[in-house]
C-alpha cells in the first residue's frame, strides 16, 4: 500500500474510504431519486383526466409501488444514512475513518444489490404492484414477483444493520480527544438516533417479510386468515419499523437543519441540550406510535387510544425543535444562501405537514380520512417534499467541502424558489380530496375534481423542474465551479477546519477538541 | 478513551486501503434472489441450485479473503467486542418480532396448541435433553476463554473443540426431532402452532449454526489467536451466550408452555 491516493475506477469500486463510499451512496441514491421523479411525472400525467390517458390502472399500481419504495428506501434513507452520515460523522468527531471500513463498503454493496433487485421488480414480467408496504393477502395471492420485493428489503436490511453497528461503534469509540458527548454536532446526534432506530426496527421488518416469503412460497400460515393466521400481524410487524423509519429520515434532517441555521445565523444553536433530549425522546417514542397506521385494521380500542396519545406526544419534542430553530434565527446575523433558503423552506413545509399530522393522529379524525388523499398530502409535506428539499440543501451546504468548488448561487436560489412554489401548491388539493373521502392509490379521480387535479399536476411538474435544476447546478459546478477555499461559510464545526476536498486521511494530526461546534460570536471568529 | 485513541495514532503514515472482498460478498448476496426466483417463480430448480452453489462459493472466498486481509495487516484493535454487543441487540429484536407474532396468534386462541396438533407435540423430553448440551456449552466456551487469558493455548483449543462438539450434538438432535415430527405428519402447514414452531426453532437453529461456524473459524485461525489478539474469541463467546439465552426463551415458549396446553 502506498501513501498516494489511488485513482481510476478501481479506486472507487474497491474503496474503503468513508468519503468515497459516501459519494457512491449519493450517486446511487440520486439515480433512484430521478427514477422516482419520472414515475411521479407519469402518474401525475395519468391523473390529469379521469379516463385512461397513457397507461391505465395496471401500470399505475406498479408505478406507485416503485415510486414509494424508491423514494423512501432507496433515496431518503440511503442519502441520509449512507451519504451524509458516512461523509460527515468521521469528519465531525475527528476520526480518520469509521470503525469498520470494509463493513462500510459491504453495506454499500448490499444496498447496490438491493437496488438491482428493485429495478428488476419494475422491469421483469410479474411487475411489483403490491404497494411499497407489500400487505398480504394481496402480496401472497398475486402473480407478481413478491420474492423480489422481499429480497430487496432483506438486502437493504443487511446494509442498514451493518451501517448501524458500524456507526454506533464509531460514534461511541472513535471521538477525538476532548470530543465529549456534549460537544457533538447535532447532526451527529441525529445520525446516532437514526442508527439506533435502524438497529432496533430493521430486524422486525426483516422478520415480517421473511414470514411473507414463507407464506407465499413454502406453505406456512402466518398471514392467512383461513388457516388461523392474520394479515393484521403483518401490518403490526411492518409498521413497527416503517413508522420509526420516518424518524430515521427526520432525525438526521433535524440535525442538518441545525447545522445550516446555526452557521448562517452566526449563532450558537438555541437550547443545545433540549435539542439532544428531543432527538432521544423521538428515538424512543417513535416505537410507540405504529398502531396509528392500523386504526381501521381491526385492533383493540385500548391500543388505539394509547397509541393516539403517543402519536400526539411526538409533537412536543418536534415542536421544541422548531421553536429552537426560530430562537436561533432570532437576532442572528442571517445570510440567505442557497442552503439557508432550503433550511427555511424545510421548516415551513415541515410545519404544514406536522400540523396535519397531529390531526391525522387523532383517532376520530383519522377514521374519516384513513387511506384517503389527506394522508397522501400529509406525508408529501411532512416527509417527501420537505425532507428531500433539505437533503438537497444539505448537499449544497457541504458541496464546497466535498468538491473544493462553489456552486452557482443564483441558479441555486432560483431552483429553490421554483421547488418551493411547486411543493407548496402541488398537494394542497389533496387535503380537500381526502376530506371528501377520495381513497388514495386509485388511478382515476372523479371528474368533478378535474380542475384540482390539473393544478396538482402542473405544480408537481414545477417542483420537479426545480429539483432537476438544483441537481444540474451541482453537476455543472462540480466540474467548473469557482474555487471555494477551505471554509467559505466561516463555520466553526470541525469538518471546516481541514482542506477542501478533505485528504483521504482526513486529519493530518488527530485534533484535540476544546469547544463545541457552534461557538460563534467570539472575537476573531 | 486513551486506549481507543491509540487507534487513531497508529497509522501516522496514512495508508490508503482497497479491498475487493466486500464487493465479492455483495455479488454473492445478489445471486441469492436469482437462485430463489429460479427455483420458486420460474420453476427451474436446477438453475436455482447452481446459482446457490456459485453464491456459496463466492461467499466463502469473500469471507476468507477478508479475514486473511485483516490478520495479515494485524488490524485487531478490539472494536468488534462492542460491535458484536450492538449487533446482538438487533438479533434480539429479530426474535422479538417472531415471538411477538407468536403471542399475537396464541393469546386470543381458546385452545392452544390448536386441536389438530398431535398429542406428543411438542416433544419436551428430547428438547430438555438437548438443552443439557447447549447450556453446558456456554460453560465450556467460558472455560476456553479463561484458558486463553492465562496463555494456555492447548487448553483453549481443547475446550473450544468440546464446545463445538456440544453444539453439533444439539443441531443433530434437533434435525432428528424435525425429521421425526415431519415423518409423523406435523409440518409447517398443519396449523398456526406448526408454522410458528418450525419457524422459531429453525431461526434459532440457524443461529446455532452461525455460532458454530464462528467457532470453527476461530479454531482455523490457529496461531493468529494470541493472548493479546483475541477479539474474535470474545465476540464469538458473546454470540454463543446470546444463542444460549434465546434457547431458554424458545424452550419455555415453544416446548414447556405448549406441553402444558398454554
Amino acid at each position: 500500500m502506498s501513501n498516494e491516493e489511488p485513482k481510476g475506477l478501481k479506486a472507487w469500486l474497491l474503496t474503503t474510504d468513508h468519503k468515497k463510499i459516501a459519494i457512491l451512496y449519493l450517486y446511487t441514491a440520486a439515480v433512484f431519486f430521478i427514477v422516482a421523479l419520472l414515475l411521479a411525472v407519469l402518474m401525475r400525467t395519468e391523473l390529469l383526466t379521469s379516463d385512461k390517458l397513457i397507461f391505465g390502472p395496471k401500470l399505475y399500481n406498479v408505478f406507485f409501488t416503485i415510486h414509494g419504495a424508491a423514494m423512501v428506501l432507496f433515496w431518503m434513507i440511503p442519502v441520509l444514512l449512507g451519504f451524509f452520515a458516512n461523509y460527515l460523522i468521521p469528519l465531525m468527531i475527528g476520526a480518520r475513518d469509521v470503525a469498520f471500513p470494509r463493513l462500510n463498503s459491504l453495506s454499500y454493496w448490499f444496498y447496490a444489490a438491493s437496488g438491482v433487485i428493485a429495478v428488476l421488480g419494475l422491469l421483469l414480467p410479474g411487475r411489483l404492484d403490491i404497494g411499497w408496504t407489500g400487505y398480504p393477502p394481496y402480496s401472497i395471492t398475486t402473480e407478481a414477483n413478491t420474492a423480489l420485493y422481499i429480497f430487496a428489503v432483506h438486502l437493504l436490511g443487511a446494509s442498514s444493520i451493518g451501517g448501524a453497528v458500524n456507526f454506533i461503534t464509531t460514534i461511541i469509540t472513535m471521538r477525538a480527544p476532548g470530543m465529549t458527548w456534549g460537544r457533538l454536532n447535532l447532526a451527529v446526534w441525529g445520525f446516532f438516533g437514526a442508527f439506533i432506530i435502524q438497529l432496533i426496527g430493521v430486524p422486525v421488518l426483516a422478520a415480517a417479510v421473511t414470514l411473507l416469503l414463507f407464506d407465499r412460497y413454502l406453505g406456512t400460515n402466518f398471514y392467512d386468515a383461513a388457516q388461523g393466521g392474520s394479515p393484521v400481524l403483518y401490518q403490526h410487524l411492518f409498521w413497527f419499523y416503517a413508522h420509526p423509519a420516518v424518524y430515521v429520515v427526520a432525525l438526521p434532517v433535524f440535525g442538518i437543519v441545525s447545522e445550516i441555521i446555526s452557521t448562517f445565523s452566526r449563532k450558537k444553536v438555541f437550547g443545545y441540550t433540549s435539542m439532544v433530549v428531543a432527538i432521544m425522546i423521538i428515538t424512543v417514542l417513535g416505537f410507540e406510535t405504529w398502531i396509528h397506521h392500523l386504526y381501521v385494521a381491526g385492533v383493540a380500542n385500548w391500543s388505539r387510544v394509547i397509541f393516539m396519545w403517543a402519536t400526539i406526544l411526538i409533537g412536543v419534542p418536534t415542536g421544541i425543535k422548531i421553536f429552537n430553530w426560530l430562537a436561533t434565527l432570532h437576532k442572528g446575523s442571517i445570510r440567505l444562501t442557497t442552503p439557508m433558503l432550503y433550511a427555511l423552506g424545510f421548516i415551513s413545509l415541515f410545519t404544514i405537514g406536522g400540523v396535519t399530522g397531529i390531526a391525522n393522529g387523532l383517532l376520530g379524525f383519522d377514521i374519516h380520512v384513513h387511506d384517503t388523499h389527506w394522508v397522501v398530502a400529509h406525508f408529501h409535506y411532512v416527509l417527501a417534499l420537505s425532507m428531500t428539499m433539505l437533503c438537497i440543501g444539505g448537499v449544497y451546504f457541504w458541496f464546497p467541502k466535498m468538491t473544493g468548488r462553489m456552486y452557482n448561487e443564483n441558479m441555486g436560489k432560483l431552483a429553490f424558489w421554483i421547488t418551493l412554489l411547486g411543493s407548496l401548491v402541488a398537494f394542497m388539493p389533496h387535503f380537500k380530496l381526502g376530506l371528501d373521502g377520495i381513497p388514495r392509490r386509485y388511478w382515476s379521480i372523479p371528474e368533478v375534481y378535474s380542475s384540482m387535479m390539473i393544478i396538482s399536476t402542473i405544480f408537481s411538474y414545477i417542483a420537479i423542474a426545480g429539483f432537476i435544476l438544483a441537481i444540474y447546478n451541482l453537476i455543472v459546478s462540480a466540474i467548473n465551479g469557482e474555487k471555494a477555499g477551505d471554509n467559505p461559510w466561516r463555520a466553526k464545526s470541525l469538518e471546516w477546519s481541514i482542506p477542501s476536498p478533505p485528504p483521504f486521511y482526513n486529519f493530518e494530526k488527530i485534533p484535540v477538541i476544546e469547544e463545541g461546534p457552534y461557538e460563534y460570536g467570539k472575537p476573531g471568529s | 478513551m486513551s486506549s481507543e485513541n491509540a487507534l487513531h495514532h497508529e497509522h501516522e503514515h496514512h495508508e490508503v486501503e482497497l479491498s475487493v472482498w466486500p464487493l465479492v460478498i455483495g455479488l454473492a448476496s445478489l445471486l441469492i434472489p436469482f437462485a430463489f426466483m429460479a427455483a420458486f417463480q420460474w420453476s427451474s430448480p436446477v438453475i436455482g441450485l447452481l446459482l446457490t452453489g456459485v453464491s456459496v462459493v463466492l461467499l466463502l472466498i469473500g469471507c476468507f479473503g477478508w479475514a486473511s486481509e485483516v490478520y495479515s495487516k494485524n488490524q485487531d484493535v478490539g472494536l468488534s467486542k462492542i460491535a458484536i454487543l450492538i449487533f446482538i441487540i438487533s438479533e434480539i429484536l429479530l426474535f422479538g418480532g417472531l415471538f411477538g407474532g407468536y403471542f399475537y396468534n396464541m393469546l386470543p386462541a381458546e385452545v392452544w396448541p390448536p386441536a389438530n396438533t398431535p398429542d406428543h407435540v411438542p416433544p419436551l423430553g428430547l428438547a430438555l435433553f438437548l438443552s443439557i448440551f447447549l447450556l453446558s456449552s456456554s460453560g465450556t466456551i467460558h472455560v476456553a476463554e479463561m484458558k486463553l487469558e492465562k496463555g494456555d493455548m492447548g487448553g483453549f483449543k481443547g475446550w473450544l473443540c468440546l464446545t463445538i462438539i456440544l453444539g453439533l450434538l444439539f443441531i443433530i438432535g434437533q434435525a432428528k426431532e424435525w425429521a421425526g415430527l415431519i415423518g409423523e405428519g406435523f409440518t409447517v402447514s398443519t396449523n398456526a402452532f406448526g408454522t410458528f414452531f418450525f419457524t422459531i426453532t429453525g431461526f434459532h437453529g440457524s443461529h446455532v449454526i452461525v455460532g458454530l461456524i464462528l467457532q470453527i473459524f476461530v479454531l482455523l485461525l490457529g496461531s493468529r489467536i494470541t493472548k493479546k489478539s483475541h477479539t474474535i474469541v470474545k465476540a464469538t463467546g458473546y454470540y454463543w451466550h446470546f444463542v444460549d439465552g434465546i434457547w431458554l426463551l424458545v424452550l419455555s415458549l415453544m416446548y414447556i408452555l405448549p406441553y402444558y396446553g398454554i
